[in-house]
């Protein structure tokens, strides 16, 4: 019986391998992680994109993890496909990026970069590279600047306990990556610069003790269920009862924004009508952000990401690519190109309204 | 299986085969069939290559077999130091962040001279002997607190390395703060590492192929020819027993979890170099490969049960799993379920031979 058993899963395993749907694999797709919210609206619409320009592909997964990715990459180039799209896990080291580089431009294959940071020079080491993204430092800027206008609009209601500051708390998505510590930077510094300008206070951090002003997910996931967890912590200690409640969240995108918001509804805040609400700000403008936590009220506003934008520039520039033609022909105009290595796709704020 | 379990008489092949016919149809057929599961991950592993040359015949192409060769040496070392535990029935779960330390060490002595950012922002890089020997000393060091708190404090070792992974990150992100090590050194990167040794057709294998090699060798000659690795099967398979007869037990478990260590800060020293850099997430969740890939070939929880080949197997197959898929074009989130149900199923038919036994 034992035996018979056995047989039966050892088969199961060879069927288990060959009942797979074969796809041709032109082209493959390298994701940073395929849990992160942000990224995942972007390979649904670039997976229809894709299909329906007739190009074959496979989504491969690093879950955060460079030595993931880069091996996954090796293998991809050994399997000789026509096209690698990049979104790289390590945005902080050159090395990196340039060992990926030099593997695709070795072989031939024509590489593109999407999404998370790639530094200029590494990019134009190869004359069939590329980079899609965003001015990363504008998500900050712009961030920043629609925290100072919207304290601003109504300074009182928001100052709590009356002291005159606002106090503030900042979730940082990841150590290391650029984009979180620009953001983390620009969200501050330029809500200070509107606010000042104003002949207001700056913002105040809500623990003095925190040298860094922020709170890291250590996991660099941008975790939702992190930013909940540390607002948990903090409610506990910071409340109204003590003067010391924190007035003002931002965070650097929209799961750790939604995370801080949840933490808020469960000790009574941000929940509507004849709740405190406590302006909380992220960045992505994903739908869930959108639907479920902007249009209600409970968030106060984002910066969006242009998902769908980021797609139709990935899927347009892959055709130029696999045709051999001009990378960035036939290019929709609201996306500009920077210096021939870079396209631009813009932010836009957001409030839900 | 372990020297502990053949024990009956070696047999020549034809002397095997005049038994084999003596039997009668039944038994026949029972020999044939127990044959089949004992090589049932050879034989899936040469069902598997079949199916995928005949779907993607670049598979067998010698880019290809170069890349899954070079990808089973850079995980071969951690998996055959992490087996050493899981023979003395523990696990070590510390592995991969050790890995990630070991990279990180190596990394900031080896950073070229005047490098943009360079984390010692004077000083030129070390002399590539001395880190490597100082990366494995790193190893060595948290692999004998390991052992030393399983042995004198009789904590199960999933605690005692999940204490000390934690440990090993928290150090690493406080020295490190987290940062990138960019920009190494050629002396250590692409003239040693990472340097071709020759080519096949126009595919270059490197350095580390033959590192890992070396490495695998010393690992053999370590489990079958020391006394210490006979100890070591004898502490895994009944520590009791082992103590009553005069061995070491202290003393095994420590050179275990310490021996594991260096294979883990020489993983780390071939790994920064591989990536071109050192990064927080180096090492992230390689001990769960290398435990599968160790239980994949043969290496049992049940303790004092194991071989180097079964390692090697076991690694070669994960890697084989992996490419496979990347060329069958199967999409990222089936990999996953594809992955476990390979650990799963190969566990089930590894642990028959063992339920049969007793």
């Amino acid at each position: 019986m034992k035996k018979l058993l056995s047989m039966v899963l050892a088969l199961t395993l060879v069927l288990s391998l060959s009942g797979v749907a074969m796809a041709e694999g032109n082209t493959q797709v390298f994701w940073y992680s395929l849990s992160d919210v942000y990224l995942s609206n972007v390979r649904t619409s670039l997976n229809a994109d894709f299909t329906a320009a007739g190009i074959e592909f496979v989504d491969q997964d690093a879950n955060a993890t460079q030595t993931t990715q880069t091996d996954q990459i090796t293998t991809a180039i050994a399997t000789g496909t026509d096209l690698l799209c990049v979104n790289i896990v390590e945005t902080g080291a050159d090395g990196i990026a340039q060992n990926v580089v030099d593997q695709a431009k070795a072989a031939g294959i024509p590489l593109l970069f999407f999404n998370r940071s790639i530094s200029e020079d590494v990019v134009k080491s190869y004359d069939k590279c590329c980079f899609i993204g965003t001015n990363y430092e504008d998500a900050g800027i712009m961030q920043g600047n629609m925290i100072g206008d919207y304290l601003l609009a109504d300074y009182e209601k928001y100052d709590l306990n009356g002291d005159g500051e606002i106090s503030y708390i900042m979730f940082k998505g990841d150590e290391a990556n650029q984009e979180a510590i620009a953001r983390t930077k620009y969200g501050v510094e330029n809500a200070d610069a509107k606010l000042t300008a104003a002949g207001k206070p700056q913002l105040k951090f809500y623990d003095d003790s925190n040298a860094q002003k922020y709170l890291v997910d250590q996991n660099g996931t941008w975790s939702r269920q992190v930013a909940q967890d540390y607002m948990t912590t903090v409610l506990a200690q910071y409340t109204e009862a003590n003067g010391n409640m924190v007035e003002l969240v931002i965070a650097n995108n929209d799961e750790m924004a939604i995370g801080a918001v949840t933490a808020l509804q469960q000790v009574g805040y941000n929940n509507g009508e004849g709740t405190v609400t406590i302006p909380v700000f992220g960045v992505d403008a994903t739908p869930d952000a959108v639907e479920n936590y902007m249009k209600p009220g409970f968030m106060a506003g984002s910066i969006k990401q242009d998902y769908e934008g980021m797609a139709e520039a990935i899927c347009t520039i892959s055709q130029n690519m696999i045709a051999g033609t001009d990378m960035f022909a036939n290019l929709n105009e609201n996306f500009t190109v920077t210096d021939g290595w870079k396209v631009v796709i813009p932010y836009a704020m957001y409030t839900g309204e | 299986m372990s020297e502990l379990n053949n024990s009956a008489p070696k047999k020549g092949l034809a002397q095997k085969f005049d038994d084999f016919k003596a039997l009668d149809a039944r038994d026949k057929r029972s020999v044939i069939g127990n044959w089949l599961l004992d090589h049932a991950m050879i034989i899936i592993i040469v069902l598997l290559v079949i199916y995928i040359q005949i779907q993607r015949p670049a598979f067998l192409a010698t880019a290809s077999i170069v890349n899954i060769i070079q990808l089973t040496a850079s995980r071969l070392p951690i998996a055959l130091g992490i087996a050493g535990a899981i023979i003395l029935t523990g696990t070590d779960l510390s592995a991969g962040r050790v890995v990630g330390l070991g990279a990180f060490v190596a990394a900031i002595l080896l950073q070229k001279t005047g490098a943009v950012g360079r984390f010692f922002a004077v000083g030129d890089p070390w002399p590539v002997l001395i880190v490597i020997l100082l990366v494995l000393a790193v190893g060595a060091i948290i692999g004998f607190i390991n052992g030393f708190c399983v042995a004198k404090f009789k904590l199960h070792p999933f605690i005692v390395t999940l204490a000390t992974q934690l440990i090993t990150y928290g150090l690493y992100l406080t020295v490190s703060s987290a940062k990138q090590i960019s920009s190494l050194d050629e002396s250590y990167t692409t003239n040693l590492i990472t340097a071709p040794m020759f080519k096949i057709g126009n595919t270059p294998v490197m350095m580390y192929v033959a590192l890992a090699a070396i490495v695998t060798v010393i690992m053999w000659f370590i489990w079958n020819k020391t006394t210490f690795g006979k100890n070591m099967f004898a502490v895994g398979s009944n520590e009791e027993a082992a103590r009553v007869s005069g061995v070491n037990v202290t003393a095994v478990i420590i050179g275990v979890f310490a021996l594991a260590g260096v294979t883990y800060g020489y993983t780390g020293f071939v790994e920064a170099a591989r990536m071109g850099a050192s990064t927080g997430t180096i090492g992230l969740n390689y001990e769960l490969d290398a435990i599968a890939a160790c239980v994949i070939g043969g290496v049992s929880f049940v303790g004092g049960i194991g071989k180097i080949s079964g390692v090697v197997i076991g690694v070669v197959l994960m890697q084989l799993i992996m490419s496979g898929m990347t060329f069958l074009g199967i999409s990222g989130s089936i990999t996953y379920v594809i992955k476990g149900a390979v650990i799963l199923i190969a566990c089930a038919i590894d642990m028959r031979k063992y339920l049969t036994k007793k």
